[in-house]
């Protein structure tokens, strides 16, 4: 206790050197602390909690009793000092080394044997146990903190999808006017298509006719034609090609 | 003729499509997939029917005064616009759309402020190992120990009860 009433402003100075932390503490500090406009910050910060103790000489000896003393003896000041005092409370009988300092010598070898050999695991389980409690309580903070950003992220997506309705009913109304045009344009063809529909059909009409015409002129004069010839020139055309015949086949035959 | 016609789509289908959530995906592609429909529909006809080669009939029909009738009337003819009937009932949706959406905002907008709130609590409050007792009675009085509301052994919600009125 005295060690740390002893020699406050100078352990207030050297604090900062010391910020060996923990994942747990440098977590925390990671968080961010608002705190009212009126607090001075800078001439009266929030108490950190310690997480290590203060530095010590030979096991025991705060090093702030050291450095206390440099300033007016040099290094061997504290030494002296120490020895000098230890040497005064014996000679004088101030101190007794009665049965129980010798019990007391016993206990204290016995108390660093146990710290040295049990000290440091039993710090690691405890430093994991710390640590787990802090992680379990800063989850739940964390989770709060990302289910207030998500959720202000999802209202403003969800603020935009609905003044994006505006487009929505551009488009209806665009889609009533596109089927309106569609139906007029299909007006407009069926128009073309019936008018030229019929026009093709009095020329169609008009070509089927000329063809009968045609054909039933042709078949008449056929017809006619072949009334007039009579049986004996049918002989004699046939005689007569009988004839060519012959004389073509006689100029083949000559030729080969 | 009417003054306003439409030959091609002026809708921004893909910026359209950014703006909508998961759940109404299907309904907005059933929509797009109608109104593609209607573009197509429109599409299939010409802007203008194709012109009449009146020589070529004249030339060829013979019956005297048919053609000459025929194209009278055919360029007599007036193709009426379809009357536009519904485009006042999406604007009316619209007006009642518009009110929905403000008082959506608006709720959308206090939620916003609600989960700002919330995180703005978070930022005052310490961290957990920094904390003292008294700092988190102070951040959480409803969690904290409270003399003036003493609870049950082993104080969790399931074992606390009503507390008997004495008669004295």
């Amino acid at each position: 206790m005295l060690s740390r009433v002893a020699l406050k402003p100078v352990r207030s100075a050297i604090q900062p050197l010391r910020m060996t932390q923990t994942s747990a503490t440098s977590n925390a500090a990671a968080a961010a602390t608002s705190e009212s406009s009126e607090r001075d910050l800078v001439n009266f910060p929030r108490p950190v909690r310690q997480e290590f103790p203060a530095k010590v000489r030979m096991g025991f000896i705060p090093d702030d009793w050291f450095q206390f003393f440099y300033s007016k003896t040099g290094v061997t000041g504290p030494y002296t000092f120490g020895l000098g005092l230890a040497t005064y409370l014996c000679s004088k009988e101030i101190y007794i080394m009665e049965h129980e300092f010798y019990t007391g010598l016993s206990i204290a070898i016995m108390g660093i044997y146990a710290v040295k050999k049990l000290g440091p695991a039993t710090a690691k389980f405890l430093d994991a146990e710390v640590a787990k409690s802090d992680a379990a309580l800063n989850s739940g903070r964390d989770v709060s903190i990302d289910q207030a950003k998500s959720k202000i992220v999802s209202e403003k997506a969800e603020q935009e999808r609905a003044l994006a309705q505006k487009m929505l009913f551009d488009a209806k109304r665009e889609n009533v006017a596109l089927q309106l045009e569609a139906a007029y344009r299909e007006q407009l063809i069926k128009v073309f298509t019936e008018t030229k529909k019929r026009l093709d059909y009095q020329v169609e009409v008009q070509n089927v006719q000329r063809n009968l015409e045609q054909r039933h002129v042709v078949d008449w004069v056929l017809r006619n034609v072949r009334a007039a010839v009579t049986p004996e020139q049918e002989k004699a055309t046939l005689s007569q090609c009988i004839a060519n015949i012959k004389s073509l086949a006689q100029q083949n035959t000559a030729r080969i | 003729m009417a003054s306003k016609r439409i030959a091609q789509s002026a809708v921004n289908w893909s910026a359209m499509a950014e703006k909508v959530g998961e759940n109404q995906r299907s309904m907005f592609n059933a929509f797009k997939l109608k109104s593609d429909q209607y573009l197509r529909r429109v599409m299939a006809n010409p802007e203008k029917p194709p012109a009449i080669d009146w020589s070529y009939y004249q030339n060829r029909v013979a019956v005297p005064g048919l053609v000459e009738s025929f194209k009278k009337q055919y360029e007599a003819l007036q193709v009426p616009y379809p009357v536009d009937k519904v485009t006042a009932q999406v604007d009316a949706q619209e007006k009642e759309a518009e009110v929905v959406i403000k008082e959506f905002i608006a709720q959308s907008n206090r939620r916003v402020i609600e989960a700002e709130a919330e995180l703005k609590k978070w930022a005052s409050v310490l961290p957990f190992d920094q904390m003292t007792m008294q700092d988190f009675a102070e951040s959480f009085p409803d969690k904290a120990w409270n003399a003036a509301n003493p609870t049950f052994w082993p104080h969790d919600a399931a074992s606390q009860q009503e507390p008997v009125k004495a008669e004295h």
